[in-house]
């Protein structure tokens, strides 16, 4: 019996080898075939969110050129950063898709790092006027531009109207408020309903880096050099963020998986994040909560100079390898679309509720449409507003460096075994060694 | 006195495998639930299954992911087994001071890692214009110094008596490798087969990245798209991780056995 089994196996996988290694031809001769090619461009971007829009635009694209085909790939973010640095820091640029997306934090350290990777955009057409200039920047080096922008990264304030209620408060008493106000408030909401305003992962200090931004406190001097030692603004922040957690205000959860479910399952009263966080909000099934959300802006940084209610979080970029063959296709692929299409815009803003930085798209009608799930409030055009106003700090590509560094700092000084002073120092070492300045 | 001890070991034993399976039990109960009652903790089996299926297969190709991953961990493991098992009897059989040496020198290898040597060996796959292919994904791993090393030892403990013995009856180095000393280490085989198999089932960075087109897509790269994004669907991804970790679950419960065996065959007097 066991002698059989074992032959089994074994012719098992012997048929398996055989069949692989025709499979394994047939891959490798449609790598090495270009006639296809010509009229394809391979996208690569992460979640069902960039994918489905990326489609979208595809379609509406194919439909005028039937020739030609998008063919879009999910490969998560992480990927692609180390796939590009991978492809990059081995000449081998080829390997890498016509057009990729790139996480907006890391998009200046990957144009200055590895320029040979992204495909100049300066004079190809697309009207970079066209796009919130805060967002462009990000993309831009030496004046010239290699990135398409995508996604708004406008921070709002979401919050759960009838919790609020409960405690005898309306949308309208956290709107334009600053953290100290948001402070009472809070501790009062937390006595009488016992939910705390607000959630965060643990050791991401992305709220902490969105009150920096509101205030205009840059972490990075004129030079691009770190800064945290000696910088008021950022002890500030960091005071009002553990507050936040010490009263109990905001809850911390070990991972994203936490946070999403605090939310979706009304653990919570509301969170502050980047506006694409509207899509994990209505991602729940509990029917009781549509139409008792509400979006307003943040709080801001109390009496400190340059301190306003808006602040930017994630958002993502699009770019053209430099490799790409079909780079008049690429181009004139995003002129059509993603750089003049509001019908586009309003159809992806309708099904995913992608919310873009494309400046015209902001007058057209699907944004002034009123969101049953928010209140019936029509959040998007709010949300367009929200971005024109916020500062634009000086962000030094080293972004993700700075923000692991104040994770570790937080996560210090929360759990008592740093003052806030030595863990600042510690981050600004941490950072200065891992930039190897 | 022993009875105490009997069941203070069995207490113990129990407590550790309840902590051990739980993660396992909490896999397959939330592939039935979906995502917003395992955010709330539930722990019981739910009856959203069919719902995560339609919605897995529908975002995911999920059986070009399975058949690549079944396909290259398969070949693989096999060739892995085949070289180690060959290259560990050499190294025993027909020691020497240099061969010993080599040996060392291949441990030290060990403890190189992975991902310095990726750049490299990329390039060099590259050049040869191997990428996307079966070849590239299986020859960086095909010799493991563990694997080498895992033969070395069984093969000490196998009899030269027999060896010799066969040498006067004229058979060849060759037919005795494989007539003699591949069916006496079945359970070696079994183990090394149980580890190498898991190990490129689960191989995620080079797959990743020299094989660049999509239709060479594992079954670690789908549950990694599963897992990355703005609001996870934690029904579809423990369903995903569920279906991932089935076959290397199946090949440990058919080798299992193997392992309990220990070696067989005897010298005769």
């Amino acid at each position: 019996m066991k002698k059989k089994i074992v032959a089994l196996l074994v012719s098992a996988v012997m048929t398996l080898s055989l069949l692989a290694c025709g499979g394994g031809k047939e891959t490798s001769g449609d790598s090495g075939d270009d006639s296809s090619k010509g009229q394809e461009l391979t996208v690569w971007c992460w979640d069902a969110f960039n994918v489905d829009a990326m489609k979208k635009a595809g379609e509406i694209y194919t439909a005028k050129n039937p020739d030609v085909k998008i063919n879009v790939v999910e490969t998560v973010s992480a990927d692609i950063q180390t796939l590009v640095q991978t492809y990059a820091m081995s000449n081998n640029l080829d390997a890498l898709p016509d057009i990729f997306l790139m996480d907006d934090q890391v998009f200046a350290k990957y144009l200055q790092n590895y320029p040979e990777v992204f495909a100049e955009l300066t004079n190809s057409g697309i009207p970079f006027s066209d796009f919130a200039s805060a967002k462009v920047a990000n993309s831009v080096r030496d004046g010239k531009n290699y990135g398409v922008p995508y996604d708004s990264n406008t921070v709002i304030a979401c919050y759960r109207t009838d919790y609020l209620s409960e405690a005898g408060y309306t949308i309208k008493d956290l709107t334009d408020i600053t953290w100290d106000q948001f402070i009472t408030i809070g501790e009062d909401v937390l006595a009488k309903t016992g939910m705390p305003m607000l959630t965060n992962v643990q050791g991401e200090p992305d709220l902490l880096n969105m009150i920096l931004q509101s205030a205009g406190i840059s972490v990075f001097d004129e030079k691009g050099n770190i800064s945290l030692v000696n910088n008021d603004g950022l002890v500030e922040a960091m005071n009002v963020y553990m507050e936040l957690v010490e009263k109990g205000i905001l809850q911390e959860q070990t991972d994203w998986s936490g946070y999403q479910g605090s939310i979706n399952n009304g653990n919570v009263v509301g969170t502050i994040n980047g506006s694409w966080i509207c899509a994990t909000i209505m991602s729940t099934d509990q029917a009781e909560q549509e139409g008792n959300w509400a979006v307003t802006n943040m709080p801001k940084l109390n009496d400190y100079p340059g301190a306003t209610n808006y602040s930017a979080q994630g958002g993502s970029t699009w770019a053209i390898a430099s490799s790409c063959d079909n780079y008049d296709l690429a181009v004139d692929f995003f002129k059509e679309t993603w750089a003049s299409s509001t019908e586009f815009y309003d159809s992806i803003l309708t099904s995913l509720g992608a919310i873009a930085t494309y400046l015209p798209a902001a007058s057209s009608d699907a944004y002034n449409e009123v969101s049953a799930y928010f209140g019936n409030e029509a959040i998007y055009s709010k949300i367009v507003s929200f971005g024109g106003k916020i500062p634009t700090i000086n962000k030094g590509i080293y972004w993700s460096e700075e923000k692991e560094a104040l994770g570790v700092a937080l996560a210090n000084v929360m759990s008592g075994k740093l003052d806030l002073e030595t863990a600042i120092k510690e981050a600004q070492s941490t950072v200065e060694f891992n930039i190897g300045m | 006195m022993r009875k105490i001890k009997n069941v203070s070991t069995y207490v113990i034993l129990s407590i550790v495998s309840l902590i051990s399976v739980f993660p396992l039990y909490w896999m397959i109960s939330a592939a039935t639930n979906n995502s917003t009652d395992i955010l709330g903790g539930r722990l019981i089996f739910g009856t959203n299954l069919m719902n995560n299926l339609t919605n897995l297969l529908e975002q995911q190709n999920v059986g070009r992911a399975f058949g690549n991953s079944l396909m290259f961990s398969t070949i693989l493991s096999v060739l892995s087994l085949v070289v180690c098992s060959i290259a560990g009897y050499g190294f025993e059989i027909y020691h020497d001071r240099a061969k010993d040496r080599l040996m060392g020198i291949l441990l030290l290898a060990m403890m190189v890692p992975f991902a310095a040597t990726l750049i490299p060996l990329f390039k060099m796959f590259t050049d040869l214009n191997l990428q996307s292919t079966w070849i590239a994904y299986v020859l960086p791993t095909i010799s493991t110094p563990f694997l080498i090393m895992l033969f070395r030892q069984s093969a000490r403990s196998f009899p030269k008596d027999i060896i010799e013995a066969a040498r006067i009856d004229g058979l060849s180095e060759i037919r005795i490798f494989a007539t003699i000393f591949v069916p006496t280490m079945k359970s070696t085989y079994a183990a090394a087969m149980t580890v190498t198999f898991m190990n490129a089932w689960n191989n995620y960075l080079w797959p990743k990245v020299i094989m660049m087109s999509e239709k060479s897509q594992t079954m670690p790269m789908l549950v990694t798209n599963l897992s990355v994004g703005y609001s996870i669907d934690y029904g579809v991804l423990m369903l995903g991780v569920l279906i991932c970790s089935l076959p290397t679950g199946i090949l440990f419960l058919v080798l299992q056995k193997s392992f309990a065996n220990g070696i067989v065959g005897a010298v005769k007097g």
